[in-house]
């Protein structure tokens, strides 16, 4: 019976990000929620558990708050949770929270079968944690899959590419990142909520790892996008439909 | 050795990253290697487009896909030293790159937009968007080599110049992979660019169901403009070609026209369409984000509102 592990990251909620008249970056109001394919990330590693039996694991690096976020994976269906913690973890880069998770899955968790990260983060996208771990951890890595059956000790899975579909097999242990369609994350009831509570959550300290590496990026800057647009409102009677073709028309984007 | 290396699957990759290559080499100082893969008989193709170097690498067994060679080019890395390596932001290169990048304990750009030398801090400042695509982050890389992955077409292609010269290096073959491809199904490609597209009409999820396309593609074809779609379009429902999804994920386009039907405009989709000269929307929700990054939007019903402006743009 497979012990499955769900990587997730605690993000901010980009539709909370406002723009300031000087064109900064507004955090001020945000809300933070499980990044949204990190979902289809936990859904999988729960289906797989239910048809096969096992366990899953919540397993995730972030700052205090992200707790919640755990107690979130919990009530989505994980057994258990495992979360490195540190008021620092705030600004990781992909190879530090790859690192971080690799040493934990080595000294903490070590009989596991496969490990599920979604396609990419919601904040940052750089899609590299999961790849990255892999490599780390010395196992296959397949990303970028939308199917995945596991047998035996084997896996099969359905990876996109640009050109197509191919469909692959790799040993276990292994590695997969998963695309959104995979499944339809399950959102939770009540009951779930109460469940998570009762759940084992285990947290570890960063005093309980060894140091983590500088981050090899340096941001030089982060500012808003520009999106400046007249915002012109319009109708649905004749004369209001009228109105928008002719301003179409006046732009001359259309003929 | 040094230089700026580029690894991609085929030549159109090459051809583009060659181009930005030769402009960051030259503000650097240092050389362009070009690793190939496949159709080996290109090999002066790319020295004429900019390589002073080509890296061949030996063909991969019919189980192998071209993750096989990530032991070799990270071993090559390793001794050669190089200052920057690109790869293009395909599904298969951003996860090559992630796992070049881990063995080479170095920083790596996901999706960078922009390139430029930075001569005071002598390392290449890398672009590229973040939360969403509501913010544009600027990063530099701290560690040898610097590492970036490039969306495609992103930069011109490198066109041939006369008279080049460059060296050829055979590389070892690589280690048989635990990984095997057992079956690859490859579609067509029925989709045009619409990264060409001077008008676009894109479906979200406003939609109700399949069949209800036919109209939004009469109103494309009463504007004379092609049909594209958001993600859960393409992906969680099917109904068009992933091809056509715009966005962060998807394509980035540049209409003189967009029109967006029951799309509410999330930030990830928003990215793509920011260089369309005009954005219009139709939703029936006032409050939805599109008519924030919309320059004319109709407040309504998609059902009612698209049939009447088909009938009023054929007037
Ligand atoms: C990391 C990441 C990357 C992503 N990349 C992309 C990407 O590249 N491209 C992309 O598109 N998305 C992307 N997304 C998803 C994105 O966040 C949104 O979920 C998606 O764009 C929403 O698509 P939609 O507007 O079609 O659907 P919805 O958000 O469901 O919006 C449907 C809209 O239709 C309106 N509507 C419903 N019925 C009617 C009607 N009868 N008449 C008029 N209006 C109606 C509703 O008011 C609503 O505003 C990404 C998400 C993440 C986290």
């Amino acid at each position: 019976m497979p012990n499955i592990i769900a990587c997730f990251k605690w993000v901010v909620d980009e539709a909370y990000i406002r723009r300031t008249a000087s064109g900064e970056l507004d955090f001020s109001s945000v809300d933070y929620k499980i990044g949204e394919y990190d979902r289809n990330a936990i859904e999988e590693a729960v289906r797989l558990k239910d048809n096969l039996g096992g366990s899953a694991i919540a397993l995730t690096v972030g700052v205090p708050e992200a707790t919640k976020g755990v107690k979130d994976a919990l009530s989505r269906g994980c057994d258990q949770s495992c979360f490195i913690t540190d008021t620092t973890y705030r600004d990781l880069e992909p190879s530090q929270t790859a690192a971080i998770l690799a040493e934990v899955i080595r000294s903490r968790i070590q009989n596991y079968d496969l490990i599920i990260c979604g396609e990419g983060s919601s904040d940052l996208y750089a899609q590299q944690v999961g790849p990255r771990l892999a490599e780390k951890l010395g196992i296959p890595c397949i990303s970028f899959v939308q199917k995945v059956s596991l047998e035996e000790g084997k896996l099969t899975v359905e990876r996109r590419v640009e050109e197509g579909i191919e469909i692959i097999a790799a040993p276990l242990p292994a590695l997969v990142t998963v695309l959104p369609d995979i499944n339809v994350p399950r959102i939770p009831g009540v009951k779930d909520t109460l469940m998570a509570s009762r759940k084992p959550m285990i947290m570890i300290k960063k005093d309980d790892l060894a140091p983590i590496g500088e981050s090899h990026l340096r941001t030089a800057s982060l500012t808003a996008a520009r999106m400046e647009r007249t915002c012109e409102r319009f109708g649905t009677d004749a004369a209001e439909i009228t109105r928008f073709a002719e301003s179409l028309r006046k732009k001359g984007v259309v003929g | 050795m040094a230089g700026v290396w580029i690894i991609a699957e085929n030549r159109e990759q090459t051809l583009e990253l060659l181009n930005i290559a030769c402009e960051l080499a030259a503000d650097i100082g240092t050389r362009v290697a070009a690793f190939l893969s496949q159709d080996h008989e290109r090999v002066q193709d790319y020295i004429d487009c900019g390589a002073d170097e080509v890296l061949v690498l030996p063909p991969l067994a019919s189980d192998q896909s071209i993750d096989a060679y990530i032991p070799i080019i990270a071993e090559e890395a390793k001794t050669g030293d190089p200052d920057l390596m690109l790869l293009p932001a395909t599904m298969r290169g951003k996860e090559m790159a992630a796992r070049i990048a881990a063995r080479l304990d170095t920083g790596l750009c996901s999706c960078c937009t922009a390139l430029t030398y930075d001569e005071g801090s002598k390392s290449p400042v890398m672009e590229r968007l973040a939360h969403g695509g509501a913010a544009v982050q600027k990063v530099t890389c701290t560690t040898r080599p610097a590492m970036a992955t490039i969306p495609p077409r992103t930069f011109e292609p490198a066109t041939p110049k006369e008279d080049r010269h460059g060296q050829i290096r055979e590389l070892p073959a690589p280690p048989p992979s635990e990984v095997k491809v057992l079956e690859k199904k490859m579609k067509e490609r029925v989709a045009k660019d619409i990264t060409e597209a001077r008008i676009i009409v894109c479906a979200g999820r406003g939609i109700e169901k399949n069949e209800d396309l036919a109209f939004i593609r009469q109103l494309a074809d009463a504007l004379g403009g092609e049909v594209a779609c958001t993600r859960p379009i393409a992906e969680e429902y099917h109904w068009l070609p992933e091809e056509l999804c715009i966005g962060l994920s998807g394509a980035q386009v540049k209409p003189d026209l967009y029109l967006g039907i029951g799309v509410s405009g999330q930030v990830q989709h928003l990215t793509g369409i920011r260089n369309a000269k005009v954005i219009a929307a139709v939703n029936k929700d006032e409050n939805a984000p599109i008519f924030r990054a919309a320059d004319f939007g109709i407040v309504g019903d998609l059902y009612d509102v698209v049939p009447k402006l088909i009938a009023e743009l054929k007037k």
